[in-house]
């Protein structure tokens, strides 16, 4: 007992090692096929809120509804490239309500108020709707209700805001509640670049 | 009569331009036309104006990912050394505690060996699908552990354990048999969870996470059903030693497996005991049986050593050997 191994635990190292190397095997196996960092992102050529065509619908708001993240990690981004920084913007105001005696709609389309609006570059003195204003989104404040997002889309508006995953919220649930929920299967996973990629281009159309 | 007729009409028509235009002054929706057609440009928008970028929030960083996987090998190595050579309960109970409060808490329970059975079988089974290193570190070093050490893991570093561990106050002995019966349960609840994360990804399904009975107060939010499920579990564990990690856990089953071959685990030292039976009547989880350890049952809580007369707190000494030492084995 005391000099070498005894039969049983020759046997117990054997199973062990064999053990061992069976669960080496299979973790090789899936790193050797590992691919990066895998997110959730919202396809917006998909997104029913942001879709062509898709007009006059009510707006989605099932990513804010299933997240299961308090405060949704999906909130709206605005690509500045593409937004045209009207004078009444379709996404800000509400385009339906009463006009008040600055002749702007008297109500915000943001249920939350995260969008400010801001005067920019070389001012019109004499005409307001003359100059550009630049709209942002404030990602503290916002839950991906998607108002803003129909109401930006093409032909209202140039289609430049859309909803996309906020990753450092995001929980990276196996099974997304929102992806499951969502009737446009516009919620997938992809790599973080590809995940980029989309929030860059108009992805899918 | 045609210049009666004409009259008539140019007064309607004044009329009506007059209704409507004092009509869209004073509170009516302007008609809205989209005013441009064409985003304009940081050089049409003057005034050394710049166009900001797409706000792109990152996912969790890289490092902070391999600080995850070290932690989690850094507390099954401190758990292996505090239960099996310290014998010590009181700062296995510190280190339970900052598990669940950092990888239930703060990470929201998704460092997840549990739940990473799922994603390890749908990447085995989808040639489409990977996961990433981090996520196979995670599933595979518990096991490689429970393969020399036994299921540290399950003692003081899962929070799902951790939270019914923290709070069992007075356990009472379930008998033997129903033990056993509901312990087949876990062979289902892992069946079940491979069986459905193999599907075509159309029905693929995670069950473990969808029946997580304590994600949601991790995260204190989720389904409401998930949370009455998870509080009642709580309290059925203030009775019962770790209902979730005896009866449930998919993961605990396959630590138990790789517990079969471990060189090392809780010992009852059978040659100097006193074989009072202390430590099986401090067992919550059935784990001694003829005053032995069970290795395939024991989750690593060292109430054994705490409650021995030998170890315990009332004898200071830790190991028999350490005994005879001058400075009684504290060293």
């Amino acid at each position: 007992m005391s000099e070498g191994l005894t039969r049983r635990e020759a046997m117990g190292h054997a199973a062990r090692g064999l053990a061992a190397i069976g669960l080496g095997v299979t973790a090789f196996h899936l790193i050797r096929k590992a691919d990066g960092q895998i997110v959730w992102q919202l396809d917006h050529g998909r997104c029913v809120n942001s879709r062509l065509g898709a007009v006059g619908v009510n707006t989605c708001n099932l990513c804010t509804s299933e997240c299961v993240v308090a405060q949704s990690a999906v909130r709206a981004v605005n690509d500045f490239s593409k937004c045209g920084r009207c004078y009444i913007c379709p996404a800000y105001y509400n385009v339906t309500s009463a006009v008040d005696e600055s002749g702007l709609p008297s109500e915000k389309l943001c249920p939350r108020d995260a969008i400010t609006r801001t005067m920019i570059g070389d001012a019109d003195p004499e005409d307001p709707a003359n100059n550009f204003y630049e709209y942002v989104i404030d990602e503290t404040k916002c839950d991906g209700c998607g108002k803003c997002v129909m109401g930006c889309k093409e032909p209202a508006g140039l289609g430049s805001i859309r909803l996309a995953v906020r990753h450092d919220l995001c929980v990276d649930c196996n099974r997304c509640a929102i992806a499951m929920a969502c009737p446009d299967d516009a919620f997938t996973q992809a790599s973080v670049e590809e995940a980029f990629e989309r929030l860059e281009t108009k992805g899918g159309t | 009569m045609i210049a009666a007729w004409r009259f008539t009409a140019l007064v309607i028509t004044i009329l009506l331009s007059t209704t409507l235009w004092t009509s869209s002054a004073f509170g009516q929706p302007a008609p809205y036309d989209r005013p441009v057609d064409a985003a304009p440009q940081a050089k049409n928008i003057g005034g050394g104006y710049i166009t900001p970028e797409v706000q792109k929030p990152l996912p969790r960083s890289y490092w902070l990912e391999v600080l995850d996987v070290a932690l989690l090998a850094a507390a099954m190595i401190l758990v292996s050394w505090l239960v099996l050579r310290r014998r010590n309960r009181a700062w296995l109970l510190l280190v339970t505690i900052a598990s669940l409060a950092y990888f239930g808490f703060y990470r929201e329970g998704c460092v997840c060996p549990i739940g990473s059975i799922q994603n390890v079988v749908v990447a085995l089974t989808d040639p489409e699908y990977s996961i990433p290193i981090f996520v196979t570190a995670i599933f595979f070093l518990p096991l490689f552990m429970a393969l020399f050490v036994g299921r540290a893991f399950c003692g003081g570093v899962c929070p799902l354990g951790a939270i019914q561990e923290l709070v069992l106050l007075k356990p009472v002995r379930v008998p033997r048999r129903l033990d056993r019966t509901l312990g087949l349960l876990k062979y289902v609840y892992l069946a079940l969870a491979i069986w459905y994360a193999a599907q075509p990804i159309a029905d693929r399904d995670f069950v473990i996470c969808r029946f997580d009975p304590f994600v949601s107060i991790f995260r204190r939010t989720g389904f409401a059903h998930m949370i009455g499920i998870g509080i009642g579990l709580l309290a059925l564990s203030m009775f019962v030693g770790r209902p979730y990690c005896r009866y449930l856990c998919p993961y605990g089953e396959l630590l138990s497996w790789c517990t079969r071959f471990a060189s090392r685990g809780v010992t009852i030292t059978p040659d100097k005991e006193i074989d009072c039976g202390l430590c099986a009547d401090a067992c919550p989880y059935g784990a001694i049986e003829k005053n032995r350890a069970v290795r395939k049952s024991c989750l690593y809580c060292a109430r054994c050593y705490a409650s021995c007369p030998r170890t315990g707190p009332m004898v200071p000494t830790v190991r028999s050997e350490a005994a005879a030492s001058p400075d009684g084995g504290r060293s």
